[in-house]
């Protein structure tokens, strides 16, 4: 008798219930939409800096060691564009020219040059991070940033 | 040898239980990252674009500092920019003891600075200063890939 019960339960159940199609429609186009919209989100990738204070300059901090070679890239507000200075070499093209200078000098100098920017206070952050992005790209692995010059 | 094998299905239904299992879950964390992603980053911040650059590898010891702009940026910037982490509001003059706390909490900590195009350098080097004084020494700057 238990036996027959159980079994006309089951039979049951397979044909009662809830209709699960429209739920699995809607939920799957949510899954969808969700993850569409993360893959067209702009990928973002990141600068990494060891090295963000300088002796003297950013308070008493003393980060790293540091080299004995240093190379000083200061940052000045011409009109509307960023003009790199280092020593006597002067450039508007923080992309391209300032790059192949820096790229030429770590042959000589040695990529454990420290470079040092020193960017005027009313440098814009897109320019201070290409000069910076140079520098990495120049392979030079002591990068530092200066107080804002005035 | 009789092999017992699966008894059949009855009737013709496939059953959906799992998939929705699962399907729910990955729902589920697509709000949760979502929500997360929200609140570590504002909007109104555009950030600069670089050719060269690399991924990290692990988020989980990450701090995002956020420098957003009042005035929306451009070139007309007026004023201090905020500063958002987490979705709260910090002056320039705690971020400092902010930053030490966070540290003091997690030695390991990752701080990704993510500040607008037009923010001038002023704005952006207390927060250096801050992080020297906090003794982070691994800062990283978050750009947007060329191309």
């Amino acid at each position: 008798m238990a036996l027959k019960r159980s079994k006309i339960g089951m039979h049951s159940a397979t044909h009662v219930g809830p209709n699960m199609t429209p739920m699995v429609d809607v939920v799957m186009v949510i899954l969808i939409f969700f993850m569409l919209g993360s893959s067209f989100t702009s990928p973002v990738w990141y600068l990494t800096n060891n090295t963000p204070a300088i002796r003297g300059g950013f308070s008493d901090v003393k980060t790293t060691k540091f080299p004995p070679v240093k190379l000083i890239i200061k940052l000045d507000r011409r009109g509307n564009h960023t003009m790199a200075t280092i020593g006597s070499f002067q450039t508007e093209n923080l992309k391209g020219g300032l790059y192949q200078w820096l790229n030429k000098r770590r042959k000589t100098l040695g990529k454990k040059t420290q470079l040092i920017i020193k960017p005027h206070q009313s440098v814009p952050y897109r320019d201070v991070i290409t000069v910076y992005a140079d520098c990495v790209r120049a392979r030079y692995h002591q990068v530092a940033f200066g107080m804002p010059t005035h | 040898m009789k092999l017992r094998g699966i008894k059949p299905m009855e009737g013709e239904h496939v059953n959906v239980t799992p998939l929705i299992d699962v399907v729910m879950c990955l729902i589920i964390f697509f709000l949760l990252v979502g929500h997360i992603a929200k609140k570590a980053s504002i909007k109104g911040i555009k950030i600069p674009t670089t050719v060269t650059g690399k991924s990290i590898g692990s988020q989980s010891n990450q701090l995002i500092i956020n420098i957003v702009p009042r005035s929306g940026g451009g070139q007309g910037y007026q004023g201090r920019p905020r500063i958002y982490i987490w979705g709260q509001y910090y002056s320039y003059d705690n971020l400092a003891s902010v930053l030490r706390e966070y540290k003091s909490h997690n030695p390991n900590l990752k701080l990704v600075i993510r500040a607008d195009v037009s923010t001038p350098y002023r704005y952006i080097a207390p927060v250096l200063v801050a992080c020297a004084k906090a003794k982070i020494v691994s800062v990283h700057f978050m750009t947007q890939r060329q191309g």
